[in-house]
């Protein structure tokens, strides 16, 4: 078994993604970025837009440089298209484990230990990766480094030499156009879990009671856990109430029904208006702020039974700070 | 027509409200615990039942009622989440329900854990099971007894020591569960000869053999494990340490298998449940510290979950191991007699 215009070492997407991140990131064929990354790719983080191999090999050595003890495990791959048709499309969660030993882009070094989760969504032909949107879970990073997300957004701007100079946050004024346009693919688990995210964006709370499972898991930004129906409409809530009139719109659904694999849902989404709510974000700064999220979902007998929401707090923040102060 | 459990085996003697084992397991415990109809423990727990936890055995229903209203009244918001119930059948009425249960609560009242701190806690119970009639006859649970003192501010070894002395000394207190104080409750199975069960099973036994080496291929590299202690851990570096640290306390002691299910179920992956034990000498340095001779019983109930991953044939992504460490260092303790 094999991927048609992958390298046959591969016998499925999955293991396609699980490889190369081990052989890139791991066993630091860094190189291999130039085969494995499009010359023109174009990675979004909430953070910035990187374009080019050549920007995502900088960006590697310096992240390796500051953890060089970094780990990345995948804990799951769902995922959709066709390999004949260019559409192969993955949506990677990633448990990352590193030790903070060199200084670099987050200052001295604090010999903190993290471990945090990151979602990337790719785009994949010919054994390339050529469209990205990532999202590192920032807000668990600088938390587990000992400070707080806006603090650290202040200290960023600063350290990036100012408001007019630092680099700026994904916004869709900076965005570059994705050459991957597909919306993923159609089945009951991507569709019923798109549906639960849109009714509670809606304010239909009541929603996540009768569908998220009594003990479902929730791993939310921030590394911070949450469990059941509560702990849910919490999280959704103060997200919601931050940003009560931001336009909620979701750009891309994967559902994988597999046997012996409990239903999952990828989602990627946005929300994109004014900081004009009491909620997650604190007081009302009015800043016009975009979002961008990745979710992936499980679903077992008695409902949603894991969630895996990730956004990067700290570029919310730095948007917060750049246009407020 | 009779309601039938998912893999097709007709669930009868049960009431008719419930529609399979799992339900029925579900549906009592929140009966029971979170409605609080604890007098309904009359009829869904059997008057002569036994219930072997790490810290002790109990026997009877209104011992049990008894212990759940202390449990309650120091802890009154807790709740009980079911997380899963890996079950077998007999196929003659009788089951065992390996049910996984994340419970939360909030200590507001004094009580066994001191003086009321507000501190919150969330750890995993594991309770096997045995029902038939709409009544549980038969049972052995551990509570993360090591999380929860860790989480209201003690260390398992000092709060040993608290308890023995809180419960008269090293000679009036509660003995901790062993082999020799066992009675027989009436369920007699040993599980389901389901291929998941007998490989988790087997990847247990090789661990305890010390064949420490296999966790790098029998586990997934994003293995997260949930250990005692409320520790969760992810990969295969500290799957290991836990196992090496475990076993190097009681390097002597004999490790076995009482109960083993295996499971594939509709959205779920395949899973295992396995009840073992632990039984000997503390003789090495470990976990458990400096050796000291006790003869300790250790109660284990763990559950694996399967995923796709790695080298043909899949690996362990989720384990979810339940013991007592409380439970151990009171054996220790008393037997080295340092407390107070």
């Amino acid at each position: 078994m094999s991927i048609p215009g992958f390298d046959p070492r591969w016998k499925d997407v999955p293991d396609y993604i699980h490889g190369i991140t081990e052989d890139i990131w791991e066993k630091r064929h860094i190189h291999a970025l130039k085969d494995y990354y499009a010359d023109d790719i174009i990675v979004r983080s909430p953070a910035t837009v990187v374009q080019g191999n050549k920007g995502v090999i900088a960006a590697t050595l310096a992240t390796l440089a500051e953890w060089p003890d970094r780990e990345l495990p995948g804990e799951d791959v769902i995922w959709c298209g066709h390999a004949e048709e260019g559409t192969l499309f993955s949506s990677h969660r990633l448990i990352c484990s590193a030790t903070h030993t060199h200084p670099g882009a987050y200052g001295a070094p604090t010999g903190a230990k993290l471990r945090y989760r990151i979602l990337a969504d790719c785009a994949i032909r010919d054994n390339q990766v050529y469209d990205e949107w990532l999202v590192r879970d920032q807000g668990a990073i600088v938390r587990q480094m000992g400070m707080d997300p806006l603090a650290f957004a202040r200290d960023q701007i600063a350290r990036e030499e100012g408001k007019e100079a630092c680099v700026k946050p994904l916004t869709p004024a900076n965005d570059k156009p994705a050459r991957y346009t597909t919306s993923g693919n159609t089945t009951e688990t991507g569709s019923h879990y798109a549906d639960l995210l849109t009714r509670i964006m809606g304010a239909e709370i009541s929603v996540i009671n009768i569908n998220y499972d009594r003990a479902a898991q929730l791993e939310y930004p921030g590394g911070v856990p949450a469990l059941g129906p509560k702990g849910a409409s919490e999280f959704w809530i103060g997200l919601r109430a931050s940003f009560p009139n931001a336009q909620f719109k979701i750009d891309h659904v994967v559902g994988n029904e597999e046997a012996g694999r409990p239903n999952r849902a990828a989602l990627r989404w946005s929300l994109h208006g004014k900081h004009e709510g009491w909620g997650t974000f604190g007081a009302p700064s009015q800043a016009d702020v975009y979002i961008l999220g990745i979710s992936h979902a499980e679903f077992g007998p008695r409902g949603l039974h894991r969630e895996y929401v990730l956004f990067d707090e700290v570029a919310i923040w730095k948007q917060i700070v750049l246009q407020k102060g | 027509m009779p309601p039938h459990n998912e893999d097709g085996e007709k669930f009868e003697g049960f009431s008719q409200r419930w529609k399979d084992f799992p339900d029925y397991i579900l549906g009592i415990t929140h009966e029971i615990w979170e409605s609080r109809g604890l007098s309904t423990l009359n009829h869904y727990y059997a008057d002569d039942v036994i219930m072997r936890f790490p810290d002790g055995l109990l026997r009877g229903n209104q011992t049990v009622i008894n212990g759940t209203m202390a449990t309650i009244v120091e802890f009154p918001d807790r709740q009980l989440l079911g997380e899963d119930v890996i079950w077998s059948g007999d196929g003659k009425g009788s089951y065992l329900s390996s049910h996984r249960i994340i419970t939360t609560g909030t200590h507001l009242v004094d009580g066994v854990f001191g003086k009321a701190t507000g501190k919150k806690f969330r750890i995993r119970v594991i309770a096997d099971c045995a029902a038939k009639n709409d009544t549980i006859y038969d049972e052995w649970l551990i509570r993360d007894y090591g999380g929860m003192v860790r989480q209201l501010g003690f260390e398992p070894h000092d709060f040993a020591r608290s308890l023995i002395e809180a419960e008269g000394g090293l000679e009036n207190c509660r003995k901790p569960f062993h082999p020799s104080h066992d009675v027989d409750g009436g369920y007699h199975g040993t599980g389901n000869a389901n291929a998941w069960g007998e490989r988790y099973a087997n990847i247990l036994t090789r661990i305890m053999d010390k064949d420490f080496d296999l966790i790098a291929r029998e586990y997934d590299r994003a293995c997260i494990s949930e250990l005692p202690g409320s520790r969760t851990v992810v990969s295969h570096h500290d799957i290991d340490a836990f196992w090496i640290g475990l076993r190097s306390s009681f390097p002597s002691a004999k490790f076995e298998i009482h109960h083993q299910i295996g499971r594939e179920d509709p959205m779920m992956p395949p899973r295992a449940a396995i009840r073992w034990s632990l039984t000997g000498k503390h003789d090495g340095w470990g976990t458990y510290g400096r050796p000291t001779g006790a003869e300790v019983h250790i109660m284990g109930l763990t559950h694996a979950e399967f995923g796709p991953f790695g080298p043909p044939g899949g690996t362990v992504r989720r384990e979810y191991v339940l013991l007592d460490e409380v439970s151990i260092w009171k054996q220790i303790h008393m037997h080295t007699g340092a407390v107070g």
